[in-house]
């Protein structure tokens, strides 16, 4: 398979079809991306029928709108 | 060294010890495969009954048997296809135990939004190894995709272990969605490239 030959072409490419190997940075950079979602994502927003508490955002934003 | 490459070969170690024990124990590598799907079974009871963590304990020890068949086979140089057939096999049933498991525990709960959200997973998830089984069968390789068992279950463990399985199973659905469309796609290029595999 052909892949791009510009730049941001070939970054397209490979981000979705998702050729990286495991241990690489960009494999590491998607596992960040993943745990933050799964770690930040204030549970309510989600509706999740398991989870307690508002998660690190939740508790962040309940203190700011304290502040207010 | 990338983090998750330290973290592999951190994990390593204790691994190498069950695997030289279990060699040296002669276990045969088809029976952990199958003691590995009866453990996830039992994981699965504890996923649907609720019990996150105990489920998380009980995934850990079944998939350190799914992680060391294949090692053990190596090293007692019992590599078969029939061992590779039977695993690919187990680890289906494996799958599909988990998300039971958690249809079971949303469906006693009366959420049917998270019942329909993990049945999806769970289909994309079995999706995921037929494609790229199919098309191994047309082209020489088909390994696209980030959502893979092993990012699964590691999924799993972070949801068991710190509370957050809603989060874990939007994130296999989505990903899993486009690890099955880019093996549809890579194999239709591949294959209008000419690049099919000789019958």
């Amino acid at each position: 398979m052909k892949n791009p030959v510009s730049l941001p072409g070939r970054i397209l490419w490979h981000a979705f079809f998702w050729t990286y190997e495991r241990a690489t940075w960009q494999y590491d950079l998607m596992v960040i991306a993943i745990l933050a979602f799964v770690w930040l994502t204030p549970p309510d927003w989600l509706q999740d029928p398991m989870a307690t508490g508002d998660g690190p955002v939740g508790w962040i934003l309940t203190r700011l709108n304290f502040e207010r | 060294m990338t983090v998750t490459g330290l973290i592999g070969r951190i994990c390593m170690f204790p691994m190498q010890l069950i695997i030289n024990a279990c060699v040296a124990l002669r276990i045969h590598p088809n029976v952990l495969t199958f003691v590995g799907v009866l453990i996830n079974i039992g994981a699965a009871c504890a996923l649907g009954l609720g019990k996150f963590v105990t489920a998380g304990f009980i995934m850990g020890v079944a998939n350190i048997f799914d992680f060391i068949d294949g090692k053990v086979a190596l090293e007692m140089k019992a590599v078969s296809v029939f061992g590779g057939f039977w695993d690919s096999v187990i680890d289906r049933f494996s799958d599909i135990a988990l998300f039971i498991g958690l249809i079971y525990l949303y469906s006693e709960r009366g959420r049917t939004d998270y019942v329909m959200i993990t049945a999806l997973a769970m289909m994309f998830a079995i999706m995921t190894s037929y494609t790229r089984a199919r098309a191994e069968s047309l082209i020489t390789k088909c390994k696209v995709g980030f959502m893979e068992r092993p990012e699964r279950i590691v999924l799993f463990l972070i949801g068991a272990f710190t509370n957050r399985m809603a989060a874990v199973i939007w994130v296999i659905l989505v990903l899993s969605v486009f690890t099955v469309a880019d093996r549809i796609i890579y194999t239709y290029l591949e294959l209008r490239d000419g690049r099919q595999v000789a019958a």
